[in-house]
């Protein structure tokens, strides 16, 4: 039961030789009603997936190969497929925001500043809902920004004059205002305060929770990500270096990134000791190293890393999928590694 | 509390009157981004500063580096009185050196890194001949190796991480005795921050820098200070000795902050203890505590008179009502106002 399956999807910015390999060989599946959590620093390649998948992409973003494929549901149960990359626009026109809705990382730049927010609602409803008149469009913004806890009042309100958050939460209302199976969010809450993404992220997950809607949670906050999310891809350099379920990622991760990324965050319990995170910079993906692109900054990195760049293995019998020669079955895995997963994890 | 402070700040308070538009007619208002704030940064201690957007933390750290001039308040130079108002000069900024959060804007784009560098130790007085000398020490320091690899490249040239660092041994050529550091690493990528903050810690270990050390992100402030300060609303509502404020929050905001940052390491994390009402959230009470709008311990006298800061633990103060009478060492728990979000 997925809701989305992309096989070998890649992007590139420009052609030819000046190409820039934005996102390279991308297999994913959401299923339904679930959370897949993509982390990866800023460069990653993240976004531009989503925007690759979704045909948001612009000049000179193109997208090389793959497929994307979305299973909508039809109100009878039965399923019927969208080629997204082969839709045209009539067809993508039908499925945005009714099926696959996208919130951005800055709510001020997606709302109209000169627009009261009821408009915004107004206009998607009376588009994609013509049987609703006025009284009823608005009766559903109503119970739309009561869902993600505001007062009616404020759709009579100009975008500059609601907080950072508020806004936000008008992005996550108005994505959601015509149950669409698929929600994407792009760093949603990265702009906010620590205080106001705690909110909003319990407030989507109740809303998730009643519901039903599938979410790809894109952020650089693999913690945040870990608490939230069923299934984590992690992101290096446009490709999934590993992907596994929060707890599993999270408690034992396999890619010598994904454990560099998380000794790169702090802990807020126990004692204090120092933390060494990752040597280096971030790839540039102008200029990729030849192999696996994170053997430059890999203590393991050893001679075929610099040549062979590897594919995507299972490792164990869980699903998890990693792109690491260490684990071909031929080397020895380093003890960091091959940790199980702790109990204490109930998630 | 080992040696006597380099910088010194009693009751620093900046008010910035704004005028707002409303229908027509225009009124005044004051904002009070930052009132009564009091630090010592001391030779090798690091003293970070949490606080959220608006709190008034950078407003803090541009009068400590007199680019904001106080509304009232004193600084203190090793002891001695700064007159504010007048002009900092050569002086003070060679003491007192501000690295900000954006590398990128700091840096004059189309000179080289070298330029860069070199124009402020030129300023302040140093010979050309010492310079290639002084370049690679302040590179060293901050791990940038060898130095003519980065000093001859513009700084467009340079990842965010390598800037920073760049920015940081600009600020260290000039042999400062203080460094504040405003969000050094927000804006870097997550697996390079650590490299930064590991630099900022060494200076203070090594070098006996006084820090101040200036964020949002908490779980950073735990791994390097020594001291650690919450700011709410331009005033400061609770401070510690290390980082026991973070692992044994008192005031109410700090026990909000502190259980909304995600933590992977503790499951119970989950629910946070929200004041779910929108409307007051954008408020910042006039008369009494500022937080008392969002407040779930609010009482009567909470609205009408501020409270001042009470002595709650050694070293450990929370400006609340609910630890007068030195109700010390009890730090009241959060109770989870709602259920735990129902995991899938």
């Amino acid at each position: 039961m997925t809701v989305l399956e992309i096989r070998d999807l890649s992007v590139e910015y420009g052609l030819g030789e000046a190409a820039v390999h934005a996102v390279r060989h991308v297999d994913l599946d959401v299923p339904r009603s679930r959370v897949l959590g993509i982390a990866g620093e800023s460069g990653s390649g993240k976004s531009t997936l989503v925007y690759g998948f979704t045909r948001l992409l612009r000049w000179p973003g193109v997208v090389a190969g793959g497929s994307a494929v979305l299973h909508v549901l039809g109100d009878d149960g039965s399923e019927s497929d969208v080629d997204l990359l082969g839709a045209t626009e009539r067809e993508l026109r039908s499925i945005r925001w009714s099926q696959i809705s996208v919130v951005l990382q800055s709510a001020l730049s997606a709302l109209n500043p000169v627009r009261r927010i009821a408009k915004e609602f107004d206009e998607v409803l009376r588009v994609h809902r013509s049987r609703l008149d006025r009284r009823g469009r608005r009766a559903r913004a109503v119970e739309l920004l009561e869902m993600v806890g505001l007062d009616e009042d404020r759709l009579d309100r100009f975008p500059h004059e609601l907080s950072g958050g508020q806004r936000q939460r008008i992005m996550i209302a108005l994505a959601l205002a015509l149950d669409p199976q698929l929600v994407i969010m792009d760093e949603p809450t990265t702009a906010l305060d620590v205080v106001t993404q705690r909110e909003i992220v319990d407030q989507l997950f109740e809303l998730r929770q009643r519901l039903g809607f599938a979410m790809i949670f894109i952020t650089h906050d693999l913690s945040l990500l870990v608490e939230l999310a069923d299934e984590i891809a992690v992101m290096y350099a446009g490709e999934i270096v590993e992907r596994a379920s929060a707890a599993e990622l999270h408690g034992a991760p396999r890619h010598p990134y994904t454990l560099g990324l998380i000794n790169s965050f702090p802990p807020m319990h126990g004692a204090r000791q120092e933390l060494v995170g990752l040597p280096g910079a971030p790839a540039d993906l102008a200029n990729l190293p030849t192999g696996c692109s994170f053997h430059p900054r890999c203590a393991w990195a050893m001679e075929i890393c610099k040549t062979e760049s590897p594919k995507a293995q299972p490792v164990g019998d869980t699903g998890r999928l990693v792109a690491c020669w260490l684990h071909d079955g031929i080397h020895e895995v380093p003890v960091e590694l091959r940790r199980s997963v702790p109990e204490r994890h109930p998630l | 509390m080992s040696a006597s402070p380099i910088l010194e700040a009693r009751s620093l308070t900046r008010y910035f009157t704004v005028r707002t538009g409303d229908g027509g007619r225009r009124r005044k208002r004051i904002v009070r981004a930052v009132e009564d704030v009091s630090l010592s940064l001391r030779p090798s201690r690091v003293t970070a500063v949490v606080g959220e957007s608006g709190s008034g933390k950078s407003v803090l750290a541009r009068m400590l580096a007199r680019i904001v001039t106080p509304t009232s308040g004193e600084l203190f130079l090793r002891g001695q009185p700064i007159a504010l108002g007048t002009k900092r000069g050569l002086d003070y900024t060679r003491d007192v050196q501000l690295v900000l959060q954006d590398p990128f804007a700091s840096m004059n784009p189309v000179h080289l890194v070298r330029h860069n560098l070199e124009r402020a130790l030129l300023i302040h007085g140093a010979r050309r001949a010492e310079l290639p000398a002084r370049l690679s020490g302040a590179m060293a320091r901050v791990q940038l190796t060898p130095p003519e690899s980065f000093l001859d490249r513009f700084p467009h040239e340079l990842s965010g991480g390598q800037l920073q660092r760049v920015s940081i041994a600009r600020a260290l050529c000039v042999e400062p005795q203080v460094l504040l550091a405003d969000e050094p690493v927000s804006m870097l990528d997550v697996s390079v921050r650590l490299g930064v903050l590991n630099i900022v810690r060494s200076l203070a270990d090594d070098e006996r820098m006084a820090t101040l050390y200036i964020t949002h992100d908490i779980a950073s402030a735990r791994y390097i200070a020594d001291e650690t300060i919450v700011m709410y609303a331009g005033q400061v509502v609770e401070r510690s000795d290390g980082v026991t404020l973070i692992d044994e929050p008192a005031h109410p905001y700090t026990q909000l902050l502190i259980a909304s940052v995600p933590d992977p390491s503790d499951p119970t994390s989950v629910a946070s203890p929200v004041v779910r009402d929108e409307g007051a959230r954008l408020g910042v009470a006039d008369v009494g505590c500022r937080f008392a709008p969002r407040c779930p311990f609010v009482m009567d006298r909470c609205r009408s008179e501020e409270p001042p800061a009470f002595v709650v633990g050694s070293g450990h103060e929370s400006k609340c009502w609910l630890h007068r009478d030195g109700a010390v060492a009890t730090p009241v728990k959060v109770a989870n106002s709602h259920e735990g979000v129902p995991r899938a």
